[in-house]
Parts: C-alpha cells; sequence; structure tokens
C-alpha cells in the first residue's frame, strides 16, 4: 500500500453507529476500466506505443524469466500526449514483489523517449488465470522448468 | 429484502449513505484479514511439521494479501495507510473479537479450530458479496475466492485426523467451547448500517442469514466428527464489531505499532522511493 499521507483527523475510521462521518474530497481514479479483451500484448500497436510495449517486453517477473506482457499481467495501455497509463494485474494478491514489479514497470514505460510520465493501476478483474499466458509466456516457461498443461 | 441492483458507481459517486455502508463493510473485511494474519504468524516456526508449518504462514501469506486488497479499497476514500494501521488506536478497529486471541499455549487444535471457523464465515461472506453493486468489493471479491479455496480443505484434513486421536480430540473439543462465542461476533453488527449494507446491494445476504448457514454448516461437520457445538452459546462481548476489544488486541496492537513508533516514522515507507 503506498499513499500520500494526509490529515489524520479528516479521516478517522467510522465508529460502530457513529454519526454521519465528515466527507473530505479527495481525487482518484475514477476512469472506467478496459473493456478491450485481456490480456493485453500490444500486437497492433505502431509508433510511439509499440516502443512503450518493447520496454514493458523488458520487465520480467521477479521470480521467473518472463516478462509480465507474455505473463498475461498488462490488461490495457494508454497514451494520452507524453502521459503512458497502464493497467496491470498480479498473478496473487499477497505478492510481496508488487511494489518493485509497480515500480519497474512504470519506469520501463517512463524512460521511452516521448514518454514523460507513466503510471500503473492496478485492477483485479478480470480474474488472472494461467490462460492468459501467451504462447511465448508458456515457451518460456516450459524453459525454466514450469509445467503450464493442466 | 429491497435491494437495487444497480451499480453504486465509482469510490466519488457515492452519497454520503452509501459511502458510510460501503465502508462499514470494508473495514471489517479488511480488520478481519489482517488480524488473522497477524496472529497465524505466531505458528509460523512452531506447527507440528514442516507441512504445516508452510500451511500456516501459506494461510497467512494469503490473508495479509486479502487484508492489503481491502485497505486499498478503503484508501480509494482518501484514508492513508499510516492513519489506518501504524498512527491508529486499538478501539479504531472492528475485527471480530474471534481473530485477536492469543493461541492456547502448544494448542494446534486451537489453532486448526479458529482457522475453520473463521475461513467457513469468510467463504460465506465472500459468497454474499460476489454480486456486489460496488465494483471495487465485487472485483476483489472474485480474486480473493480463488485463493480462500484451500483454507477450509486445510483445516477439515487436520480436524479429521484429530477427531481420531483421544488426546486431540479432546483438545478440539476444549477449543470449540471456547472459541464458539467468539467466533458468533462474527455476525455481530456495527449499528443501524447494517440495513443500508444489504439494501444498497453493497451484501446480498444480512449477518443473521449468513449465520444460520455458518452455524448449519459448521455444526454438520463437526457432529459428524462426532464433536459437540455449543449452538445456545450467546456471543462474547465485547463484540470487536463495537470497537471494543479484550485485552489481547490492545497487546498485540501495541506490538504491531511499536516499530513505527519507536524508528519515530511520520510515514510508511516503501521499498523504493518514488521517483
Amino acid at each position: 500500500m503506498s499513499s500520500e499521507p494526509n490529515d489524520p483527523d479528516e479521516f478517522d475510521r467510522p465508529r460502530a453507529d457513529a454519526d454521519a462521518t465528515p466527507c473530505g474530497y479527495t481525487e482518484y481514479d475514477t476512469k472506467e476500466r478496459t473493456t478491450e479483451e485481456v490480456p493485453a500484448t500490444g500486437e497492433d500497436a505502431d509508433g510511439l506505443e509499440r516502443e512503450v510495449w518493447a520496454a514493458l517486453y523488458g520487465v520480467e517477473d521477479p521470480e521467473m524469466p518472463v516478462s509480465v506482457v507474455d505473463l498475461g499481467l498488462i490488461y490495457g495501455l494508454e497514451l494520452d500526449d507524453g502521459d503512458a497509463t497502464i493497467d496491470m494485474t498480479l498473478t496473487y494478491s499477497g505478492c510481496p514483489a508488487r511494489e518493485i514489479i509497480l515500480e519497474e514497470v512504470e519506469a520501463a514505460a517512463a524512460g521511452v523517449d516521448g514518454v514523460d510520465d507513466a503510471e500503473v493501476r492496478l485492477v483485479w478483474a478480470p480474474d488472472w488465470s494461467l490462460d492468459l499466458v501467451t504462447e511465448q509466456g508458456k515457451e518460456a516457461l516450459r524453459e525454466f522448468g514450469i509445467s503450464v498443461e493442466r | 429484502m429491497a435491494t437495487s441492483r444497480s451499480d453504486l458507481g465509482a469510490p466519488d459517486e457515492l452519497s454520503e449513505r452509501e459511502r458510510d455502508a460501503v465502508e462499514a463493510q470494508l473495514f471489517r473485511l479488511a480488520d478481519d484479514e489482517y488480524i488473522q494474519a497477524e496472529r497465524y504468524t505466531f505458528w509460523q516456526v512452531r506447527a507440528p511439521t514442516l507441512e504445516s508449518d508452510l500451511a500456516v504462514a501459506n494461510n497467512a501469506q494469503d490473508e495479509l494479501g486479502h487484508a492489503r486488497l481491502w485497505y486499498d479499497a478503503i484508501q480509494q476514500f482518501g484514508y492513508s495507510e499510516e492513519s489506518l494501521l501504524w498512527e491508529s488506536e486499538p478501539d479504531d478497529f472492528q475485527h471480530s473479537t474471534l481473530v485477536e486471541l492469543p493461541f492456547s499455549e502448544g494448542d494446534w487444535g486451537d489453532a486448526i479450530l479458529r482457522g475453520y471457523l473463521y475461513d467457513v464465515a469468510e467463504e460465506i461472506r465472500l459468497a454474499a458479496l460476489e454480486e456486489s453493486t460496488y465494483r471495487e468489493i465485487r472485483e476483489r471479491t472474485s480474486r480473493i475466492q480463488g485463493e480462500e479455496d484451500y483454507h477450509v480443505e486445510h483445516a477439515e484434513n487436520w480436524l479429521r485426523r484429530m477427531a481420531d486421536d483421544e488426546e486431540a480430540r479432546q483438545r478440539v473439543q476444549a477449543a470449540l467451547d471456547r472459541l464458539y462465542p467468539y467466533a458468533l461476533t462474527l455476525f455481530e453488527p456495527v449499528g443501524d448500517i447494517e440495513e443500508d449494507i444489504v439494501d444498497l446491494g453493497i451484501r446480498d445476504a444480512t449477518l443473521e442469514e449468513m449465520r444460520d448457514e455458518w452455524q448449519e454448516r459448521t455444526t454438520a461437520f463437526l457432529t459428524d466428527l462426532g464433536f459437540e457445538v455449543p449452538t445456545d452459546a450467546e456471543p462474547a462481548t465485547p463484540t470487536g464489531r463495537d470497537n471494543e476489544h479484550t485485552q489481547h488486541w490492545h497487546d498485540l496492537h501495541e506490538e504491531m505499532v511499536s516499530s513505527y513508533r519507536n524508528l519515530g516514522r511520520h510515514e510508511a515507507t516503501t521499498l523504493m522511493d518514488d521517483e
């Protein structure tokens, strides 16, 4: 969990039978998430988008030499001027490498010439499963010694 | 039940009534999972076999992951991790007192039975959240359900084995008599807001309905193994849901926030600083 510290008084936890809680104004992401098919792999991308996808391909799972794209973890990429927004999920909710992976993905996208800023939005739907691993990803997993047949 | 099926929308689209009800549901989900995980870690190097060390450690990791998902959803309303956890007071929390009790010393039966009572309740609660009108709950529920299957199975396998051994059977029965009233607090209300949670379709079963299903299921299984289930028991007080807790929670909370306090921190650190 990472977040900006804020005034603790403004965000007291609700109490049992408490009266209405104060409603502080906050900013958050309200964009609807992608309705495209998942995972996204950037197959038809060109131009700058293609370069961002190439950078994302370079990010591997910390535990396996397989790209996060081939694992099917990337659910969408949006480019708006120089701002890249990546929708992404994780294989496991208790993933201890969450911060590392998210930072690496953001750094990879932001490192592309023409991208000023990159942000990852963590999404949990649709569910990730082995079915979302690409053929190339399955091949890499097999080489690594993990069976992906069910 | 007058249940509205329409989606409540994004975090900033909720009315005050909707937001209060969503928060009420989220806090108990997050707190229950988090404290259950905190207690599990005690057994991590003390379980009877290496295999069960791993199983318990894995359960704890699952519950911590789920707590993180729920606290993330709470943070969308503007709360910070610092205020939620590290700068909290013990009576900020609304978890059931079941999960805050220390384990009886050396009593593996206590650990397993507690996991069983909790995880069956968790399955029933998640099933009632599957179709939640609040998307942030609905999507997380689906993800978590896939990771919870094994928990009940693990507990049931151990209970079957322990039912076959006289000493173990006595320990489990004693744990059942002791823990049952605390387990009932899982279904206690935080207040009138409970009606809103169901009316708004955030959860599609009432606390009473979930408790009945839980009692039916746990009683059938445990009775079949020859245990006597104290179904007449009243919920223990305080309930935890009412922000009141046993002294055990105050002690555990002290431990939980001690590093943050001793290091004089003002914010939770991350592995890598934001660029």
